[in-house]
């Protein structure tokens, strides 16, 4: 780590990805993010891993956090036992 | 008498059972039915109003750099009058949008921030809002929430203009306006995604968002959550669980509050 990056200044976040639906399990469903990334990194990453384009991406308590969301609100909002619960299903049908 | 909660009538009297015996410990019979009729993930038509006037009072409350929603009372159809229990819907009217896209993500990042220290100081916020209007060429949006009653879940219908009043086209003008990701789903289902169609109400050609699929993601996002109790809850969050996925296809955002206070309420 470099010096820049204080502790303090930088909060980890601990994200579990939890599968619903028909999405693939990931093989490491538990990992740490910076609090000041936007919500869309999170995705971004599901993406690449999953490689699927359409994701339905929502947290657990029946909502879909826009992408410009910063991770350490959803945490301070939503956050749970130390960690955020983010779900993620592929099947989303727009029309 | 058994319980008179109307959202579960239907639901009860598929189950078999001798009121007489079994009312007096009716909060347990709605969790056993609830897990043995899964919810489909629609609403009636009085749910919706019901929901809808939650959605805009949070709205009201938590979204000041906004303009409120309101709610639009409308006269029943005249094919369908016995059956459409629904007397209006929601309409949010003139919502900027300015073109280019750099200043596109200033005004979304002063918004947040107006949020956060609208939270502390109250009003005085409105006049950022118009801030962002300022010299450049502005499309205005309207936008409608319309209960559909063959789908029996909520459809936005919107209409952008510019300020002279001229309707814009999709091509080349909305879509440019649209969150990117919105632009990629599009091009890849173009008019099963979005369309233009009558107005329910106003008659008039509006695109809308397709809802086939509304039901099947809102049971998913509902059904995430096991802990939640069902019913009178789900109807309540709604249509803010619903908008907190619509509203980004169109580039809306609602406060983190309109969903947080929702859930608070309720734990």
């Amino acid at each position: 780590m470099s010096a820049a990056e204080s502790p303090s200044s930088v909060r980890k976040v601990v994200v579990h990805l939890r599968a619903t639906g028909d999405a693939p399990i990931l093989k490491q469903s538990k990992f740490k993010i910076a609090g000041t990334d936007k919500f869309a990194k999170v995705i971004d990453f599901l993406r690449r891993q999953l490689h699927r384009e359409s994701l339905f991406v929502y947290v657990n308590s029946a909502f879909s956090p826009n992408p410009d969301e910063l991770v350490i609100d959803l945490f301070n909002n939503f956050g749970f036992d130390g960690k955020l619960v983010v779900n993620y299903a592929c099947s989303m049908a727009w029309g | 008498m058994p319980i008179s909660d109307s959202t579960n009538q239907n639901v009860f009297t598929l189950i078999p059972f001798n009121p007489r015996i079994c009312n007096w410990r009716g909060m347990d019979l709605k969790g056993a039915v609830k897990d043995i009729i899964p919810w489909d993930g629609t609403l009636s038509s009085s749910d919706f109003s019901l929901s809808a006037h939650t959605f805009s009072e949070k709205w009201k409350r938590f979204n000041h750099s906004f303009p409120p929603w309101q709610w639009i009372l409308c006269p029943k159809h005249h094919l369908v009058a016995s059956s459409h229990m629904v007397e209006g819907y929601l309409s949010l009217e003139n919502v900027c949008h300015i073109k280019s896209s750099e200043e596109k993500e200033e005004s979304n990042t002063s918004l947040t921030q107006k949020e956060e220290s609208n939270i502390s100081q109250g009003e005085e916020s409105l006049d950022h809002a118009t801030l962002v209007c300022s010299e450049h060429e502005v499309n205005h949006y309207d936008f409608h929430i319309i209960y559909s009653a063959s789908y029996r879940v909520p459809v936005l219908y919107f209409r952008s203009y510019h300020s002279d009043g001229q309707l814009l086209p999709f091509n080349n003008e909305i879509e440019k306006d649209l969150p990117g990701h919105t632009a990629k789903l599009r091009s890849e289902s173009k008019w099963t995604f979005m369309t233009q169609e009558e107005h329910p109400y106003l008659k008039r050609p509006w695109y809308k968002l397709h809802p086939c699929g509304t039901s099947d993601w809102m049971k998913l996002l509902f059904g995430g959550d096991l802990s939640l109790n069902k019913n009178s809850f789900i109807i309540e969050q709604y249509l803010v669980s619903w908008f907190s996925v619509i509203g980004q296809v169109v580039g809306l955002k609602i406060p983190l509050e309109m969903v947080d206070t929702v859930v608070s309420n309720n734990s």
